[in-house]
């Protein structure tokens, strides 16, 4: 059951900071609810206040220049990702997660500032993103700052903003040219969160040697990880396939998975390894065919 | 927990209910309005069926607070049929089979209503995505596969109002 | 999408086997079926069920006050409310019936009920759970059968050794003798997991007790009946003096004919305040406290010649039963039966053992115990084939049941259409011409009883009943106690009346579900209801329309070798069709010369003399086509095609709607259910971690249907409802049989497991070159 709380419905991202700032302590924000929602039902998160950015118009917006690249206001939904015309030229990879992610119903609702928030290890966009070299701005009453996602995970369910700070937008730089992402994640149902889940990037010099790797794994430890040894056996050789399969293994050896009922920990470090040979090769043969 | 005043549109009609703001929209449809067609089958929103389209969008209505759905209209599974006159996607679900012991069956419609209404020509592959957050024990879902892909056929074209 | 063929279909009748709308369809796609779940009674309760956290424990006391001090609260019932009668739906078998659904001084699996809460809303029921002390001592549990039967191992019920709570031993022809014959013998040891009937309505109830003394239950069973006779005993009531309503239900599957948390606890709440109360579980409530389907150990040693004939079988199986007996004791009967299944012997031996755990209770579940058999028997047929070379097809048609065949005494096959599913499913093989390197197939063969002819319930009453009542205007009214818990059944019987009337559909009001206004009837289990109830409002319906031919010969003054008929509401004589008179005018006639008394039509149906186990028997043969990703172990089911003989089909749509269903509910218990049990604690009850098909998951379900006529059955039918439950886990099996050579012996089959398969199967090709 829920406990009761105070609903509050800030008109604009300003007001919402300073209500936010006078119950970071006792206050939860609330924007699609599809995470929040279920663990307040199971009484993990209790908040006294709760602050409603759905509907806020400020935050909902997406943006695209060749220079700065994608900007995504923190309440844009899954649903409105995955339909874009232009992600979907710029960013295809975002708009393949997107269809796998949860169900229609999910994505019309959820957000993607409330999914990346949430910080779930087996979120979806966290690793992609993450991939490409995605940050987030946060905010507060007091400011701005921008996080890269490489540092925003700090922990289990934890993030590196403070209590007074919330998500506003989704920074996607530009894709480098000869460069390529690519994401999968196992389960055992279609859309279903992944059991373990590995986005690869592949950015190739003129020479078809790799300049750039970055491979990250989901639900491989607590938070989405870079998985930098994999990165390393990449980096600067000439692709084939016994590279991959190296990259793989040293994935699948710098992980830290927990087991569960789905999969053991040696089952997932199985599938970090196939997974990761598979994204980076499926990078690398889109990046070579990439302008 | 003081109640507040909330204003709904369901099926056309709009509503005013007294809630505590933890009320989740499935709640407010079910035990406010006594709508009882849309049902609950989980916890965890995994299971559809509680689905209600909202402003066009298939939303589960166990995962949505009330208060968030202020302003919007809402469709029922009860707001499907005019006058007795029953919309296509009933029909082709009674002609198909594509319920059997219904209680999935309000969720289920609700899903393939906006599905319907947001792609044109769907594939398979498609349709089965449209309902994936829809859980059926019964059917098998082929059946309502079907149903849905004979609408989109065109094969009640004719009842359109 | 699928498709639909019919094999030697028989002539076309008016109703039967047309294309008819469920009767209840309207109602369940505009959101106006209410069921128990939607009901709200004027000053009703919401109660609340406090659960057991301990796998074992005596309860040395329970302090309430606390919660009864609660604002709100109205009444709160512990084991110490009830007569402590010790229930169970074995009612002839008294030391079968183990289990007081709020126990009095134990408590033998987490989640087991402990107490009950009604108060004014759920919130301040759910509240004043917290606030119920009770005072546990913690026993020692056991929760896997093997463990629980070993000397020492804690006393589950007391005066049950070994916790060995039934034995069941079948047995017919010469055994030792086959075994002796055999060229060639196989054993070996599976284990198959359990299910969750995971009905998309969890169990709820609403009572209502009156002054009067008298009991109304809303309940989603599949049996109002049996709870009705069961509330009686534990209540220590007339069954007259409670009203047992079943309306639309959202799914049984077999979980669902045993009394539940819900509606005991509704009624003694209810009883205390005189109030109605309603519980509604939670879908975790419903997971780890409503039964499951029975988790088992199979041996199984099996003797052929080298040409393939089948000479003897033996099997010890030992099944996980939970803590108490429920359905349980006829899952360890069946499982054992229909482990011969579909083939002669010379010889078959079975010995089941079904032990108590400190676990959930298993019980029946769609298949009743077959899934389970055949799971284990059909891998073993298709090792045993590849072992010999031989085609495993024609190594199982050439063993096959025939129509005649007698299982000694069990059971005499009077109709069975297998030898036709042979050729329907070689016929899919052969059209789907060299499949994709990540591809096979896997085929698997059943057979299915049509209603079980036992009587451990103890019934009195014959096993369905119905009542056609004809109105003045040609409606017509029928009664029967069957239940609809979306099978079709209340279609069924409409088109089964309507087509013995010679009327329409639309013509005819099905009552059910309801114990005030129905006969009684067994309701809704082991496919009973097409065939038996059937039969019941066949009769009804001939009886019915007997009366009122009795009229329409009278007034036509018809010469007595003239037969009269009904069609389409038009009175006729066979040989001359266009000289009749309408049903209406008829009916009308009729209740001139009855006194205005309304025509009454009454049918029965007990099977007699029909062996152990069941009336008649459908049969089946599936292929799957499986992709299985080599390093991921990932399954994907393509295609499947099933060749079904289920006599004559009656309900079109609900025959296609049970088989598609079935094979969901099938694949899943092959590759995706799984209910995992860390020291008796199930470790993903809900719906994120239980994992089911859903749409993209499920392949075409082809279907080719093999008209037979089975003389038992209502114009030719049997079952099939729960059949197609029980071959696609084996059919998946044999498809990772055919493409790496694995044997697979523990279902589900999760990818982890193929990998390890794969990498143990290497290891071994390895150890040997060396
Ligand atoms: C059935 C189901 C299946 C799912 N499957 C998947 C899946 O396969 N892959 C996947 O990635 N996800 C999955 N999800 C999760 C879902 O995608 C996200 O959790 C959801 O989109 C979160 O967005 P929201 O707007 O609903 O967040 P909310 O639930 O409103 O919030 C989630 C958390 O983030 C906080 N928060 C929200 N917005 C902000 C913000 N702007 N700044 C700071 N904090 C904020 C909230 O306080 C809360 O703690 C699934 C969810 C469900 C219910
Ligand atoms: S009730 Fe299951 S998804 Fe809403
Ligand atoms: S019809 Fe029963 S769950 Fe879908």
């Amino acid at each position: 059951m829920i406990s009761d709380f105070t609903y509050l419905k800030p008109g604009s991202a300003k007001e919402a900071l300073k209500m936010l700032a006078e119950h970071q302590d006792d206050g939860k924000i609330i924007c699609g609810g599809q995470s929040l929602l279920i663990i307040m039902r199971q009484g993990l998160v209790t908040p006294e206040y709760v602050i409603d950015i759905k509907k806020l118009k400020d935050l909902n917006y997406m943006t695209f220049d060749p220079k700065d690249g994608l900007k995504m206001g923190a309440t844009t939904t899954h649903r409105t990702i995955e339909k874009s015309a232009m992600v979907k030229e710029k960013y295809p990879v975002l708009v393949e997660m997107e269809e796998k992610l949860a169900s229609i119903q999910v994505r019309n609702w959820g957000t993607i500032g409330g999914n990346l928030a949430h910080a779930d290890a087996a979120g979806d966009p966290a690793p992609v993103l993450m991939s490409m070299g995605g940050s987030v701005k946060v905010a507060s009453a007091s400011g701005e700052r921008v996080i890269s996602l490489d540092d925003f995970y700090t922990d289990l369910f934890e993030t590196a903003m403070n209590h007074d700070e919330m998500i506003v937008e989704v920074i996607v730089p530009p894709r480098p040219a000869k460069s390529a992402t690519k994401y999968q994640k196992f389960n055992l149902l279609d859309s279903d969160q992944g059991i373990v889940a590995v986005a690869a990037t592949i950015t190739l010099n003129g020479g078809g040697v790799c300049k750039d790797a970055r491979i990250v794994l989901g639900n491989a430890a607590s938070t989405t990880i870079r998985a930098k040894e994999a990165e390393k056996v990449l980096i600067g050789a000439k692709l084939d396939d016994a590279v991959f399969q190296k990259a793989g293994e040293a994935a699948a050896a710098e992980c830290q998975p927990v087991a569960d009922i789905h999969a053991s920990e040696e089952y997932r470090r199985h599938l970090i390894s196939i997974l990761t040979k598979r994204m980076a090769k499926a990078a690398w043969e889109q990046a070579k065919i990439s302008g | 927990m003081e109640k507040q005043l909330l204003r709904l549109n369901v099926n056309d009609q709009n509503y005013e209910i007294y809630i505590n703001p933890k009320t989740l929209l499935v709640e407010a449809i079910r035990d406010h309005i006594e709508l009882t067609g849309t049902k609950r089958g989980c916890d965890t929103v995994s299971c559809g069926a509680c689905t209600v389209v909202v402003d066009d969008m298939a939303v589960k209505a166990c995962s949505v607070l009330a208060v968030q759905a202020e302003g919007t209209k809402i469709l029922t599974s009860e707001g499907l049929e005019v006058n007795g006159k029953l919309a296509p996607i009933q029909k082709a679900f009674l002609d198909e089979g594509a319920f059997q012991c219904g209680f999935c069956t309000s969720g289920m419609l609700m899903s393939s209503v906006a599905f319907l209404n947001e792609t044109k020509k769907p594939t398979e592959k498609e349709i089965r995505d449209g309902i994936e957050g829809n859980i059926c024990r019964c059917t098998g879902y082929n059946s309502i596969v079907r149903a849905i892909d004979s609408v989109a056929k065109g094969k009640y074209t004719e009842d359109k109002v | 999408m699928n498709k639909y063929t019919v094999i030697n279909p028989h002539e076309p009748f008016k109703v039967i086997n047309t294309h008819i709308h469920n009767v209840d369809g309207w109602a369940k796609v505009t959101g106006r079926a209410a069921y128990t779940f939607d009901i709200k009674l004027p000053g009703m309760l919401y109660g609340k069920i406090l659960r057991s956290p301990h796998p074992h424990a005596n309860i040395r006391g329970i302090d309430a006050s606390k919660a009864l001090a609660l604002d709100g609260v109205k009444a709160v019932v512990t084991g110490k409310d009830t007569l402590g009668i010790k229930q169970g739906i074995w009612r002839r078998y008294k030391d079968l019936c183990d289990e007081q659904i709020l126990p009095v001084d134990k408590v033998r699996y987490i989640g087991e009920p402990v107490a009950a809460v009604a108060a004014t809303t759920e919130e301040i029921a759910e509240k004043a759970l917290d606030l119920i002390e009770v005072d546990y001592e913690v026993l020692p549990a056991v929760f896997e059968p093997l463990d629980a039967i070993k000397k020492g191992a804690p006393e589950i019920h007391e005066g049950f050794e070994r916790n060995i709570n039934v034995t069941r031993h079948i047995e017919w022809g010469e055994v030792e003798e086959g075994f002796e014959e055999a060229e060639y013998i196989r054993e070996d040891w599976f284990r198959c997991g359990g299910q969750a009937h995971m009905c998309m309505e969890t169990r709820c109830a609403v009572s209502s007790y009156t002054p009067d003394k008298k009991l109304t239950i809303y309940h989603s069973n599949q049996s109002p009946y049996y709870m009705q006779g069961l509330m009686a005993g534990v209540l220590d009531m007339r069954e007259g003096d409670i009203r047992v309503v079943a309306p639309y239900v959202g799914g049984g599957f077999g979980g669902k004919f045993e009394l539940d948390g819900a509606i005991f606890c509704t009624a003694i709440l209810s009883m205390k305040c005189y109030k109605p109360v309603k519980i509604v579980y939670t879908r975790e409530e419903d997971f780890i406290a409503s039964k499951r389907r029975t988790p088992m150990f199979y041996y199984t040693r099996t003797g052929v010649k080298k040409d393939g004939t089948f000479c003897a079988r033996e099997a010890k199986v030992f099944t996980n039963g939970g803590a108490y007996t429920g359905m349980g004791a006829t899952a360890l009967y069946l499982t054992g039966f229909f482990h011969s299944f579909p083939y002669r012997w010379k010889g078959y031996r079975y010995d089941g053992y079904r032990v108590y755990t400190n676990t959930l209770p298993s019980t029946s579940m769609r298949g009743f115990g077959a899934p389970q058999a055949m799971w284990c028997s059909e891998q073993q047929i298709e090792w045993i084939a590849a072992d010999l070379g031989l085609d495993p097809i024609e190594m199982r048609r050439k063993n096959s049941h025939q129509e005649g065949t007698i299982l000694p005494g069990q059971a005499t096959i009077a109709s069975c259409g297998i030898d036709q599913c042979y050729d329907e499913i070689t016929k899919w093989i052969k059209g789907k011409g060299k499949l994709p390197a990540n591809r096979s197939i896997g085929i698997s063969a059943c057979g299915f009883m049509s209603g079980g002819i036992f009587n451990w319930f103890d019934s009195p009453y014959s096993f369905s009943s119905a009542v056609v009542t004809i109105n003045q205007d040609g409606t017509v009214e029928l009664h029967i106690g069957a239940q609809e818990i979306g099978q079709g059944s209340n279609t069924t019987m409409a088109i089964i009346c309507a087509e013995t009337l010679g009327v329409k559909v639309e013509d005819i009001k099905v009552h059910s579900g309801d114990t005030d206004h129905c006969p009684p009837d067994l309701g809704a289990w082991g496919s009973r209801q097409t065939l038996m109830t059937g039969n019941a409002t066949k009769m009804a319906s001939e009886n019915a329309k007997k009366q009122l031919l009795e009229f329409a010969y009278a007034q036509s003054g018809l010469n007595i070798v003239y037969d009269l008929d009904i069609k389409d509401r038009w009175v006729h004589a066979i040989a001359r069709p266009e000289r009749g008179e309408d049903f209406v005018k008829l009916v009308r006639k009729a209740l001139r010369g009855k006194d205005g008394q309304k025509i009454v039509g009454r049918g029965y149906y007990t099977p007699h003399r029909k062996g152990m186990i069941s009336p008649a028997y459908s049969y089946m043969l599936q292929g799957v086509e499986v992709e299985v990703d080599e390093e991921t172990g990932k399954i994907t089911l393509m295609d499947s095609m099933t060749a079904h003989d289920c006599g004559q089909p009656i309900n079109h749509l609900g025959l296609i709607g049970q088989l598609e269903g079935a094979f969901s509910m099938a694949a899943g218990y092959g590759y995706l259910e799984y209910m995992p049990y860390e020291d008796g604690k199930l470790m993903n009850p809900n719906l994120v971690d239980y994992k089911m098909i859903r749409a993209p998951e499920m392949p075409p379900a082809n279907i080719a249907e093999i008209d037979t006529y089975e003389p038992e059955g209502p114009y030719g039918a049997k079952e099939a409802g729960e059949g197609l439950t029980n071959p696609t886990a084996a059919a998946i099996g044999n498809a990772l049989f055919h493409r790496f050579g694995v044997q697979m012996k523990e279902c589900p089959v999760r990818p982890e497991m193929v990998v390890n398969a794969l990498k143990e199967k290497k290891e071994k090709e390895a150890a040997e070159k060396k």
